[in-house]
C-alpha cells in the first residue's frame, strides 16, 4: 500500500521484538499506572461533577467576578479556583468541562472507529481493487487539512456539540482504517480464518466472529490516540469560537473567555489548560502503555 | 521504478481531482451563491441576473468541469469580500505561511534530530527515557494554548520577541514554536528507531571494526541513512503544518493564508476558503509524493510491491 | 547539503525583511491598531469606525466641526447659505490641491455628491447621503447642493461623513482602483493599504494653510489590523504598537499601572442594544413577534450590573434608542423597564410560553456582556444560543431576516444628532427590524422639520413608541477606554473618532 507515510504504520503494528525490552516494559508500565491513575480521577470528576461541584457551573454573579483561586492573596475556600468574568465558579465549571471534552473525545473516536474499522477490514479481507480504494479514501481524508475543513464546516452549519461530535467522527477516522487493514492482512490467513472459510462460514461471520475480536488491541491503541486527537480538535475549534458554545463550559471555550485576562490574572488560562493537558495526557499514556503491555516482546 | 512512479502519480492525480471535487462542493453546499453574491437587498430579479451571469443556472457538473478549467489556468475566481482576485490575495499571503512553515519544521527538526541521536546512542538512560517524556508531554498540549503560554512569558513578561506581525525574523520564532513542536515527537521517535536500526545493522558494525572514531560512525555513516526517513516524514509534517497555520496565525495575528482563511470562512467569502482548502491540499499530496519516493528510493522493496 | 542551503536561504531572506519602521516617538511613527478592516478603504463604501478614522485623517469635507466647542467652521467651503429648505449655497475653498496634485474645484465637490446620491455610488450606509438630491454648478468655486426634503441636519452631515472625492482621478481609476490608491486633500496621504495588514500613511506636506484643524505634526502614521484584542494589549505593552482603543475595562484598569502608558476613558455616542425580530421574520412563530416577549427580555436584563461591572468608566445603562446627549433623544420621556425578573416571567406566562422558549442570539462584539445578557435571560427561562460573527456576515444574515435576536452596537456615526440612530434602525430602511408604519411617519417629520420644536416632539412620540412595543432592549451606552505610549499627545472625544491629525509628541 502506498499511504502517505507507511513509517507512521510501525507505530501502531504489534511492535517487533527488540533489545532493552525489560526497562523498557518496566517504564511502559510506569507510564501506564500514572495514566490510568489520572484517567480515572478525571472520568470520576466528570461524572461525579454534580456532586463534587461547590456552586452552578451556570450561576453568575458580576459583584462576585474575577476572584483568584485560594492560593492567592484573596482567595477564598468559597472559590477554590476563583471565578470567571462573570462570577462562575471556575472549579465547577472545570468539572462539568470534563464531562464535555470525555464526551467529545469517546463520542467522536467511536463514530471514526466504526467508519475507520469498517473501511480497514473491507479492505484487508477483500484486498485487491477494494484494498486500493480504500487506500485511495485514506490518502485523499490525509491530504484534506481537518482544522481548516473542521472550521469551515462548523461556521457553515453552526457550532454546537453534536456538530463538533459528527464532524470530528467524519474526520479521524483514517488512522483506524490503516491499522485495522494491516491488522486484518496478517490474521487474514492464518489457520483459525482458513478454517471457518473452509466451514462455509460466510464473509461477515468470518470477519465478525474470527478476525474483529483479533485486531481489538490495535484498535483499542487507535481509540485512545483519537480521542485524544479529538478532544484537542474540540478545544481549538472551541477557542475559535466555532466549536462548543457559550454557555457550556468546555475547556477550549474557558480558554478563549479567559484570554483577555491571561496578562494580569494569568491562572484563568493556565487551570483549564493544564486540566487539559492533563487528560489527553493521561489518554495517550493509557494508550502507549496499551500498546506496550500487549505486545509480550516489549516496544520498538 | 518507472511503473511505481507512474502509479504513484496516478494516485496523487486522482486524490487532487477527488480534493477540488470536495472543496467545490464544500462552496456549494452552503445555500445559494447567487444569493449571497447579488447582496442582500437585491431583488429577486437582480438575483436571477447573478445567477445567470455568473453561469449558476446550469447543471453543477458542468459548473464544476468549467471551475477546473478556470483552476487550470491558475484562475480562482473573485473575492466576494475584497476587491481583489483569489490568486492575488492567496500569492500576498502564501510566503508568511510558508515561512513560518519553514522555521517551525526547521525548529521541530532541530529538537528533534538531536534528541532522537542521544535517545538511540544512550539508550535505556535517563536521556532516552527523557526524551520519551518529553514528547509525550509535548503531543498533549493543545497548540493554541501553547501559543499563549509563549506570549505572555517571552513577548510580554521577558519582552525577549515582539508578539505579532511578519516584518523581522523574530517576528516568526515564536509562532514557529508553537506550531513547530507538535511535530516534534513523530521526528523523534522515528530518528530514534532508525538509529537503532542502522546502528544494529552490518556495515556499521565493518566501519567500527575497521577502527573509525565513534564520532565518525555515528554521523557520517549512521545518521545519514537513519535520517532519509526523517527528511520523508518532515516533508508530510509541512503539509500537516501550513494546514495547521490557521489557528497559530489567529493567536499571533500573522497575515498567512491561514488567517486569511479564517476570515474568509467567517465572512462567507467562499471562493476564498474553496481555493485555501484545495491549495493546501495540492501542497500536501506534492509532499507527500515526494516523500513517498524517497523511500521508495531508499527501500528497493516498496517498489516491487 | 540540500537541508542546510534550504535554511540559510530562509535565515537570509528574513535578515533582508529587516528594516522596516517601528513604532514610535524616535522613528516619528504612530502605530494606532484596531480590530477591523474595513472591506474597502473608501469612505463611503464601509461602514467601520476604522474607516471613519481614515476618511478624517486622508480626506476633507465641506464643513469642520470644532470638537471641543461643536460649533461649525469653514474647511473645504468658505462660506455657506441657506438658499430656502431645499437648497444650500457653498462658496470653495481656492488654492486647495489633492495628494495626486489634480487641484481642488466645484466640479470635484459637484462629482462626489452626485455620484454617492445615485444608485450607481453603492453608498453602505445611504442614510447619510439619502437626503441628497444633486449638486450643480455655479461656477469655478461655487456650488450648489439640492435636497429631496427638508435636512435640518445638513450641516453635521456635511461636517462628518461626506468626504469630497477627487472627480477626474475617480472617474479614471474607477471604485477598484481607488481603493487600492486612494486620493484626498486631508492632512495625510495614504501610502499603501495592504489587504488584511493596514494602511500606512504619510504627513501631507501640502495639507491647505487655514485649515481650521491646522497643520499634521506627526510625520508617519500606520495603521495595523491586529485582530485579537489580547495581542494588541501585549503589542501596546512591548512597545510594538503605540497607540489603542476599546481597551476592555479589567485591562484598562491594569494597564494604568504601567508606567510609559496613558489610559483615558469617557463616555462615547455608542449605544449598545438587543434587537428583536419583531416582525417574525426569523421563523413563522417567532416568539418575539409578540410585544409582552420583547417587554419580558426588556425586564429580564440587569443593565445596571452590565454598565458598572462589565464596562465601567462612562457607561450608563440606557432604556431609550439613541444617545442621550443626540438632539432629539429625550431619555427623560421614555421611563423604560427596570430590572425585574419576576416581572418577566410573569409576561412570558401571559405570552404563552410558561416555561420560556429557546432562539439564538447573534453577536459579532462584547462575548462578554452578551454572555451576561444570555445568563440574564436564562433566569427568566429564554435559552438563547450565542451565534458569534464577523459584523458584515451578522449584518447580511439580518438583513436577510434570519436573527431572531441580536446584539449590536451603533456609534451615529459621531453624529450629534437623533436620527443618525434613530433613521438607521426606524425608518423602514434594511436594517429596520420593526417596520412600524407610525414610528417610521414620526421620524420622518423630526428628521426633515425646520423647527426644532417640532423635531423633538416628533422623536419624543417616536423613541416612546419604540420603547413602549419593546423593539429594542438598550442596554447601555459605552465607555470607551484609549491605551496609548506617554509619549503622545492625545486627546480623546465623545463622538468616538480618534483625531490624530491633532496629535503630536510630548
Amino acid at each position: 500500500m502506498t499511504v502517505a507515510n507507511p513509517f507512521v504504520l510501525d507505530d501502531y503494528l504489534p511492535p517487533r521484538p527488540t533489545l532493552g525490552r525489560q526497562l523498557r516494559r518496566w517504564f511502559g508500565h510506569r507510564g501506564f499506572a500514572l495514566g490510568a491513575v489520572l484517567l480515572v480521577v478525571i472520568v470520576f470528576a466528570a461524572l461525579a461533577a454534580s456532586w463534587l461541584a461547590p456552586h452552578d457551573p451556570y450561576a453568575q454573579d458580576v459583584m462576585q467576578r474575577m476572584k483568584p483561586p485560594v492560593w492567592m492573596a484573596k482567595g477564598t475556600w468559597a472559590h477554590p479556583l476563583g471565578t470567571d468574568k462573570l462570577g462562575r465558579d471556575y472549579l465547577s465549571r472545570l468539572l462539568y468541562g470534563a464531562r464535555i471534552s470525555l464526551f467529545i473525545g469517546l463520542a467522536a473516536a467511536l463514530i471514526s472507529g466504526a467508519i475507520g474499522t469498517l473501511l480497514g477490514v473491507l479492505a484487508g479481507y477483500y484486498g485487491g481493487k477494494v484494498d486500493a480504494l480504500v487506500s485511495y479514501l485514506v490518502t485523499t481524508r490525509l491530504a484534506l487539512p481537518v482544522v481548516m475543513v473542521a472550521l469551515a464546516a462548523a461556521s457553515l452549519v453552526g457550532g454546537s456539540l453534536q456538530v463538533v461530535v459528527i464532524l470530528l467522527g467524519c474526520l479521524l477516522w483514517d488512522r483506524f482504517a490503516v491499522v485495522v487493514r494491516a491488522a486484518v492482512q496478517q490474521i487474514r490467513d492464518a489457520e483459525y480464518v482458513a478454517a471457518a472459510q473452509a466451514l462455509g462460514c460466510s464473509p461477515w461471520r468470518v470477519i465478525v466472529g474470527e478476525i474483529l475480536p483479533n485486531v481489538l488491541g490495535a484498535l483499542i491503541v487507535v481509540i485512545t490516540l483519537e480521542m485524544a486527537h479529538a478532544i484537542l480538535l474540540e478545544a481549538t475549534l472551541s477557542f475559535l469560537g466555532v466549536g462548543v458554545q457559550p454557555p457550556l463550559p468546555s475547556w477550549g471555550l474557558m480558554i478563549a473567555e479567559g484570554k483577555p485576562y491571561m496578562f494580569f490574572s494569568p491562572w484563568v488560562i493556565a487551570i483549564p489548560g493544564i486540566a487539559l493537558m492533563l487528560l489527553v495526557l493521561a489518554i495517550n499514556l493509557v494508550g502507549d502503555g496499551i500498546r506496550d503491555l500487549a505486545a509480550p516482546s516489549g516496544r520498538n | 521504478m518507472s511503473a511505481y512512479l507512474l502509479r504513484r502519480l496516478g494516485i496523487a492525480l486522482a486524490v487532487a481531482f477527488t480534493v477540488s471535487l470536495i472543496s467545490f462542493f464544500l462552496l456549494h453546499l452552503s445555500g445559494d451563491l447567487a444569493t449571497a453574491i447579488a447582496g442582500p437587498e437585491a431583488t429577486a430579479e437582480q438575483i436571477e441576473v447573478v445567477r445567470h451571469q455568473h453561469g449558476l443556472d446550469r447543471p453543477l457538473a458542468t459548473q464544476y468541469v468549467e471551475w477546473i478549467g478556470q483552476l487550470l489556468r491558475l484562475d480562482l475566481g473573485q473575492s466576494f469580500f475584497f476587491q481583489e482576485s483569489v490568486r492575488d490575495l492567496i500569492a500576498s499571503r502564501l510566503p508568511i505561511t510558508l515561512t513560518l512553515g519553514a522555521i517551525a519544521l526547521l525548529v521541530a527538526l532541530l529538537i528533534a534530530i538531536p534528541l532522537g541521536v542521544l535517545a538511540a546512542v544512550r539508550r535505556d538512560t535517563w536521556i532516552d527515557r527523557l526524551a520519551l517524556t518529553l514528547a509525550t508531554f509535548g503531543q498533549a498540549m493543545p497548540s493554541f494554548w501553547f501559543a499563549l503560554v509563549l506570549i505572555v512569558v517571552f513577548a510580554v513578561t521577558l519582552k525577549w520577541l515582539p508578539v505579532s506581525g511578519n516584518t523581522s525574523w523574530q517576528h516568526f520564532i515564536l509562532p514557529a514554536i508553537a506550531l513547530g513542536y507538535y511535530a516534534t515527537p513523530s521526528l523523534m521517535r522515528l530518528t530514534r528507531a532508525g538509529m537503532l536500526d542502522v546502528l544494529g545493522a552490518d556495515y556499521i558494525r565493518t566501519a567500527r571494526a575497521k577502527g573509525l572514531s565513534p564520532a565518525r560512525v555515528l554521523f557520517k555513516h549512521a545518521l545519514r541513512n537513519a535520517l532519509i526517513p526523517v527528511v520523508a516524514l518532515a516533508a508530510v509534517e509541512f503539509g500537516f503544518m501550513l494546514g495547521g497555520s490557521v489557528v497559530i496565525e489567529a493567536v499571533f495575528s500573522l497575515q498567512g493564508i491561514g488567517q486569511l482563511a479564517w476570515d474568509a470562512i467567517a465572512r462567507n467569502d467562499f471562493p476564498v476558503v474553496q481555493a485555501i482548502v484545495l491549495l493546501i491540499a495540492l501542497i500536501y499530496i506534492v509532499l507527500t509524493l515526494v516523500a513517498d519516493l524517497l523511500n521508495a528510493l531508499l527501500d528497493p522493496r516498496i517498489r516491487v510491491r | 547539503m540540500g537541508l542546510k542551503g534550504f535554511a540559510c536561504g530562509i535565515a537570509f531572506s528574513l535578515f533582508l525583511a529587516q528594516g522596516q519602521a517601528f513604532a514610535g516617538k524616535a522613528n516619528d511613527t504612530l502605530v494606532y491598531a484596531s480590530d477591523t478592516e474595513p472591506e474597502n478603504v473608501s469612505p463611503y463604501h464601509n461602514d467601520a469606525r476604522e474607516g471613519v478614522i481614515l476618511a478624517h485623517l486622508a480626506w476633507d469635507t465641506l464643513i469642520y466641526r470644532d470638537p471641543q466647542t461643536g460649533e461649525y467652521r469653514p474647511m473645504l467651503a468658505t462660506g455657506w447659505q441657506q438658499v430656502d429648505p431645499l437648497t444650500l449655497d457653498f462658496d470653495l475653498r481656492q488654492g486647495v490641491t489633492f495628494h495626486n496634485g489634480d487641484p481642488f474645484t466645484a466640479d470635484d465637490v459637484v462629482f462626489t455628491f452626485n455620484y454617492v446620491a445615485s444608485p450607481e455610488g453603492k453608498v453602505v450606509t445611504q442614510q447619510n447621503v439619502n437626503w441628497i438630491k444633486s449638486a450643480e454648478k455655479l461656477g469655478e468655486y461655487k456650488v450648489r447642493l439640492h435636497l429631496k426634503q427638508p435636512f435640518p441636519a445638513a450641516l453635521e452631515y456635511l461636517a462628518n461623513p461626506l468626504p469630497i472625492y477627487p472627480g477626474k482621478y475617480f472617474q479614471k481609476v474607477g471604485l477598484a482602483g481607488f481603493a487600492q490608491k486612494p486620493v484626498g486633500t486631508g492632512p495625510y496621504r495614504i501610502v499603501a493599504v495592504t489587504s488584511g495588514q493596514g494602511v500606512t500613511l504619510e504627513r501631507n506636506p501640502d495639507y491647505f494653510k487655514d485649515s481650521p484643524q491646522g497643520q499634521p505634526r506627526i510625520g508617519h502614521i500606520q495603521f495595523r489590523v491586529i485582530p485579537d484584542a489580547e495581542t494588541r494589549l501585549a503589542e501596546l505593552m512591548t512597545g510594538g504598537i503605540d497607540w489603542a482603543w476599546r481597551v476592555a475595562p479589567d485591562q484598562a484598569e491594569q494597564l494604568k499601572a504601567a508606567p510609559n502608558l496613558t489610559v483615558e476613558s469617557g463616555a462615547s455616542m455608542r449605544i449598545g442594544f438587543l434587537s428583536m425580530d419583531a416582525q417574525g421574520a426569523s421563523s413563522p412563530d417567532s416568539p418575539f413577534a409578540k410585544a409582552e416577549v420583547r417587554q419580558a427580555v426588556n425586564y429580564a436584563i440587569n443593565r445596571q450590573a452590565i454598565a458598572s461591572q462589565l464596562m465601567g468608566g462612562g457607561s450608563q445603562p440606557l432604556q431609550v434608542a439613541c444617545y442621550p446627549e443626540q438632539f432629539g433623544c429625550d431619555a427623560k420621556a421614555v421611563p423604560g423597564y427596570p430590572y425585574d425578573p419576576a416581572k418577566a416571567k410573569a409576561l412570558l406566562k401571559a405570552a404563552g410560553y410558561p416555561n420560556g422558549f429557546s432562539t439564538e442570539i447573534f453577536a459579532y462584539r462584547d462575548r462578554d456582556v452578551v454572555e451576561a445578557l444570555i445568563g440574564d435571560l436564562r433566569a427568566v427561562g429564554i435559552d438563547a444560543k450565542l451565534r458569534y460573527l464577523k459584523y458584515a456576515a451578522l449584518r447580511d444574515q439580518q438583513r436577510a431576516g434570519k436573527v431572531p435576536m441580536a446584539f449590536l452596537a451603533w456609534g451615529s456615526f459621531s453624529i450629534a444628532d437623533a436620527s443618525a440612530a434613530t433613521g438607521v434602525y426606524f425608518k423602514g430602511n434594511a436594517d429596520d427590524v420593526a417596520k412600524d408604519p407610525q414610528v417610521i411617519d414620526w421620524l420622518k417629520v423630526a428628521d426633515t422639520a425646520m423647527d426644532p420644536a417640532v423635531r423633538k416632539d416628533n422623536y419624543r412620540k417616536a423613541l416612546q413608541r419604540i420603547a413602549a412595543q419593546a423593539y429594542w432592549a438598550p442596554v447601555f451606552n459605552y465607555s470607551i477606554n484609549y491605551a496609548f505610549t506617554s509619549d503622545l499627545a492625545f486627546q480623546p472625544y465623545p463622538d468616538e473618532l480618534p483625531r490624530f491629525a491633532l496629535a503630536h509628541w510630548n
